[in-house]
């Protein structure tokens, strides 16, 4: 114990003893210092990034519907429509949640997130954002499970796990409200479990009888234990949880027009890589499967559940048609009533959405959200 | 005294600053972290004036009032006419305080035992040898990575929370304990029993004795290993608690209710360190700390 102190002093006695040595101190205390600057200025975002070409950043986390991107991006799909347009894009991988913080703090220009989230993440916190591609709706990739062949009737008092606040908790009271049980709402109890947890909090513990959640966790928990079943799935509230793709207002709107030719460059390789998935390609398949370590049967498993809008035409219609602002409207009063657009907004119409058509759903000075069809359009055209 | 300050002074060891300068020296990190945190919200605000990243004053005061005073969401909202202190009680904050300060309190009364393992495997060689191996190994086991199976073993509720708290700061805490105890001298414990002790005795009223203080500030070094414990659990599966509502307000980035909520963590923590440095010193006014 004694010993180490008194030769540390040693040895600092007998370096400043020394002036050749002391000047080495300093001069070593000082490229300490220059190093260290060094490693701060790199930690800061670099701002000024030299002129050409534009360089866009896409997020993407792990989805069915969004895996597509890690193909798109490693095939050379999405370089060869970049290079189309003279821009570079870039693809990076998240968690869904880090994606949306990445996207909200504006580090991001892209990101692959659900309506909902779209609502209540960047429009709700003011980041004015257009949704450019409408990718797919999950058709049966969310589901309500349960043990003992309990009906939605008997889950009050239950306790629920689920992640709240999700499109999980959305599909919990939709099934809810669609088999007339509104009133019950209020009964239901919540566990909020963390995904990465859930199957194991959910099959190790019998007593916990009822999990909302998604593929793969749901295939997952069906295939270990067969006295689970599904109570509810999304393919009975079709095109209410939309996967898509947002960018940035802003970003769309930059005077010397990189921002658009963005939009259709990703536009352009989305819809070719699509198309590969629909014809069942088996490299694109396989390709998509590896951006979430899934087998490529499992992959394709869930895109039974997924609905993917395969043509740009078919997402351009739906953008386009009635149905998307009756869905929208559902979603949005779910985000209000629980407090999900904020503490201070007093009003639904506060976080306004626009229509391809112009419609707004909302205050008219408050558009924070905009669905705009014209990418999946010019898709639709051929004119890309 | 009233000695004139000099720059050399900055770097001298054999200085003694004045009251005044210990003071303003003492807050400059807090008025710059302020004025950092004031700067990026009032730029970001510029930019786009319902940035919730970064909360304002306004919007951290508005958080503040629906945390202290409104019930959370889930709860029955309250009648308008509630009075203040009715309003505190069935606030979100204090139902989330209630619930976490009850899981930490627990687990602290759980890891009293554990102390006194450390102590017995000091004193009792066979205590020793039959413990030291296991809890060496065990210390070094990532407690959150055990979580799933405490999910089983102990059910989603409570108890799985609590267990992981104790068995995350338990084996730090034995192994500490150990340690201090077995710097009791020798000849003390023979003298002990040359006094005519029991073995007991011995281990409460001489090794114990002595050793409480330094246990104590061990528990104190040990409290934010505890709570982070406490955050982990009640992140991954809870109804209330603290973290509980940080976990869900980061859903849609409700920074503004997060901050006031992590200050609050961050002042019971204090207290509770405080209060036990404070204890430790009415306790053993003869303990020295170093």
């Amino acid at each position: 114990m004694q010993r180490y102190p008194s030769a540390l002093i040693f040895r600092v006695m007998n370096r400043t003893n020394s002036t050749h040595r002391k000047s080495s101190l300093r001069a070593s205390f000082l490229s300490c210092g220059i190093a260290f600057l060094a490693l701060l200025l790199t930690c800061l975002p670099a701002r000024s990034v030299a002129a050409a070409p534009p360089t866009f950043t896409v997020g993407w986390s792990v989805y069915a519907g969004w895996n597509p991107y890690f193909y798109m991006a490693k095939s050379g799909i999405l370089k060869k429509w970049a290079d189309k347009y003279g821009v570079v894009i870039k693809v990076q991988r998240f968690d869904y949640g880090a994606s949306l913080d990445a996207f909200v703090a504006k580090n991001i220009d892209a990101c692959t997130m659900t309506n909902m989230e779209a609502l209540d993440m960047p429009a709700a916190a003011g980041v004015d954002s257009t949704v450019v591609l409408v990718g797919d709706y999950s058709n049966g990739n969310d589901q309500v499970l349960a043990r003992n062949n309990l009906t939605l009737a008997q889950l009050p008092g239950k306790p629920i796990l689920l992640v709240q606040k999700t499109v999980s908790e959305y599909l919990l009271e939709r099934a809810m409200v669609l088999n007339g049980l509104d009133s019950q709402l209020p009964k239901l109890k919540l566990l909020n479990t963390s995904d990465s947890d859930i199957v194991g909090a959910y099959l190790g513990d019998k007593s916990n009888q009822v999990a909302v959640t998604w593929k793969p966790l749901v295939s997952e928990i069906l295939a270990q234990d067969s006295g689970v079943k599904s109570l509810f799935d999304s393919s009975r509230i079709p095109e209410e949880i939309l996967d898509l793709l947002v960018v940035r207002t802003e970003v769309l709107k930059r005077p010397d027009g990189s921002g658009v030719k963005f939009a259709r460059a990703i536009a352009g390789a989305w819809y070719e890589t699509v198309a590969q998935i629909a014809a069942a390609n088996a490299q694109a398949i396989s390709g998509s499967a590896a951006a979430s370590g899934d087998s490529v049967a499992s992959y394709k498993e869930q895109l039974k559940t997924t609905y993917l809008y395969s043509t740009p035409q078919a997402a351009a219609q739906f953008s386009q048609s009635g149905d998307l602002k009756q869905k929208m409207d559902l979603v949005r009063q779910f985000c209000f009533h629980h407090a999900l657009l904020g503490q201070n907004i007093q009003s639904v119409d506060d976080v306004a959405i626009l229509y391809p058509d112009g419609a707004i759903q909302g205050k008219k000075d408050r558009v924070r959200l905009r669905v705009d069809a014209t990418y999946m359009q010019l898709a639709a055209q051929g004119k890309l | 005294m009233a000695q004139s300050f000099r720059i050399a002074d900055l770097t001298g060891i054999q200085v003694r600053p004045a009251r005044l300068w210990t003071h303003s020296l003492s807050w400059i990190l807090f008025v710059a972290g302020i004025a950092l945190y004031a700067h990026f919200s009032i730029v970001r605000h510029r930019e786009n004036p319902e940035d919730r990243v970064i909360p304002s004053a306004t919007q951290l005061v508005q958080g503040m009032k629906a945390s202290v005073l409104e019930p959370a969401e889930e709860d029955d909202p309250l009648d308008p006419g509630a009075s203040l202190v009715q309003q505190v009680r069935h606030s979100m904050i204090w139902k989330d305080t209630v619930s976490s300060a009850r899981r930490f309190l627990i687990a602290l009364l759980l890891l009293v035992p554990a102390m006194l393992i450390g102590l017995h495997m000091a004193v009792f060689p066979y205590a020793g040898a039959f413990f030291l191996r296991f809890v060496l190994f065990f210390d070094k086991i990532v407690a959150l990575s055990l979580l799933p199976i405490l999910f089983i073993v102990f059910g989603i509720d409570e108890w799985s929370k609590i267990m992981l708290m104790v068995i995350g700061v338990a084996p730090t805490l034995m192994l500490d304990a150990y340690n201090i105890s077995g710097g009791v001298p020798r000849e003390q414990i023979v003298k002990a029993f040359t006094l005519k002790s029991t073995n007991l005795d011995v281990a409460y009223r001489v090794v114990l004795k002595q050793v409480l203080p330094q246990l104590i500030n061990s528990v104190r070094l040990n409290l934010k290993p505890l709570a982070l414990f406490l955050f982990a659990g009640e992140m991954i599966a809870s109804t209330d608690g603290l973290a509980y509502r940080i976990a869900i307000m980061r859903r849609h980035m409700g920074m503004d209710i997060i901050i006031p909520y992590l200050l609050w963590v961050a002042l019971l923590l204090f207290m509770l360190d405080a209060l036990l440095r404070f204890t430790n010193r009415r306790l053993h006014p003869w303990y020295q700390p170093l």
